[in-house]
């Protein structure tokens, strides 16, 4: 056991037995480490500061089930892939519905939700930033995630599975459709440029 | 030549990465295959174009800035309050497990003891013989019950009120089945068969008016039973079930002085 995850233990150790200030230095060591998983997943500063609160809330309610011999780091990298999702795919419902109530009777179409980022948005990111989300749009959540993970995390097939609570097999396959996914809407892109 | 298909490619391009996402050095076919080496370096583009992104720096305060956020939105109960209903539940199991000890201990001692401290008499009491007439048992086969009924009602059709040595047997014998006729009526009331449950009530009213009739039975209690209880009729119902009754192999054990077993 490294001296970091001596670290945590002793810091969940005394959060169990009451010291709540002592979630502190948990938060403060795992945070950074999480907000690079959060932000590659969202694609969004402001979406990426949430899921890391939630990730820390969500952990915090948790850990009288945390076992000891685990890895904290490990753990909280699990929720927070989790909180990511649930974000995710709140995200994914909330432009359906407003494609939907942008429906216009009159007009007998679809008003599709605008997806250029907004200015300030837009000044914030690099280039390719806003060129990676728009091929990403297409993604279900999971394979978001998936890809995520292999792509930019770099994490095996495996380790992928665990996370996901799926087998190693149904990980490679979101992987791969996620990477089908990404190239078409990468052709539409440069077709549109 | 067999192709690579894109998800052979997707599955090449990762996992022959070793931090860079590079694969195909040294791949024969790739090297071999135009056409496949091509749509590789396609994928390669498509994906090197997905590369990680430049993440935002947080300065070395962001996890003192996170803490605030979170500590604001922690709940107000502690850790230690949210884990008390575990405990809380454990000690209760444990008290309950101490007095289910306690109270075992307890018959068990107190067995012992009364076994160590009995009268010599009681002691020779409970050591009586397996044998004796109040604890003898008797298995009763339903069909020899229904035999039995059925040639006690036909001597009861058939009974002299004037000759008393004829009609008291009816009255010991009507005894004998009435325990056992219990039984086997209580038993086919639970197993749900109206036909012999019914038969076996009417057939108890009959021994019970038999059996227990004060100063025995004479002359007008005779013709009571015989018409008011339907007696024939009972005869018929006995008859019927003792020739098709599925179930006249069952048995049911009693006492052999009345009362079930």
């Amino acid at each position: 056991m490294d001296s970091m995850s001596q670290g945590d233990g002793a810091a969940i150790e005394a959060v169990l037995a009451g010291d709540r200030d002592a979630f502190g230095e948990l938060v403060r060591r795992h945070s950074r480490m999480l907000f690079r998983l959060a932000f590659r997943m969202t694609g969004n500063e402001a979406d990426a500061d949430d899921v890391v609160q939630d990730a820390f809330l969500r952990a915090y309610q948790k850990l009288a089930t945390f076992e000891s011999r685990a890895d904290f780091g490990t753990w909280i990298y699990r929720i927070a892939v989790h909180c990511a999702l649930d974000r995710l795919q709140r995200r994914r419902q909330d432009d359906a519905r407003r494609v939907s109530e942008d429906y216009d009777p009159e007009e007998g179409g679809v008003q599709v939700a605008d997806s250029k980022p907004d200015p300030e948005r837009l000044a914030i990111s690099t280039e390719i930033a806003v060129l990676q989300e728009a091929a990403m749009r297409g993604l279900t959540a999971t394979e978001r995630t998936a890809f995520v993970l292999r792509h930019l995390e770099e994490r095996s097939t495996e380790e992928i599975a665990a996370v996901l609570d799926v087998t190693p097999n149904t990980a490679k396959q979101s992987v791969y459709r996620a990477v089908q996914k990404v190239r078409r809407r990468l052709t539409q892109l440069k077709v549109m440029a | 030549m067999k192709h690579y298909s894109e998800e052979e490619l997707v599955e090449r391009y990762y996992n022959g990465s070793t931090g860079t996402g590079q694969a195909g050095a040294g791949d024969g076919h790739l090297d071999e295959c135009a056409e496949c080496a091509a749509a590789f370096a396609a994928l390669e583009i498509d994906l090197a174009a997905m590369r990680p992104v430049e993440i935002p720096e947080k300065s070395e305060h962001y996890g003192e800035q996170m803490w605030a956020r979170v500590e604001a939105a922690l709940p107000s109960r502690n850790l230690h309050a949210a884990r008390k209903p575990r405990l809380v539940l454990w000690r209760g199991l444990a008290f309950t497990a101490g007095c289910a000890v306690l109270v075992t201990a307890s018959f068990y001692g107190g067995r012992l003891y009364e076994h160590l401290h009995q009268p010599p008499a009681i002691q020779g009491q409970r050591r009586a013989p397996a044998g004796s007439p109040q604890q003898k048992v008797v298995v009763v086969v339903l069909g020899d019950h229904l035999d039995r009924s059925e040639r006690l009602l036909v001597e009861l059709k058939h009974a002299d009120p004037g000759s008393p040595e004829l009609v008291n047997p009816l009255t010991e014998e009507a005894r004998g089945l009435l325990a056992a006729n219990r039984v086997f009526r209580d038993d086919a009331q639970r197993e749900g068969d109206p036909a012999l449950t019914q038969a076996l009530s009417h057939l108890d009213q009959v021994l019970t008016e038999i059996a227990n009739r004060p100063g025995g039975l004479d002359g007008a209690a005779l013709e009571r039973i015989r018409n008011e209880m339907n007696a024939d009729g009972l005869l018929f119902e006995v008859r019927v079930l003792r020739s098709k009754n599925p179930h006249r192999n069952k048995t049911v054990r009693v006492m052999a002085r009345g009362g079930a077993a």
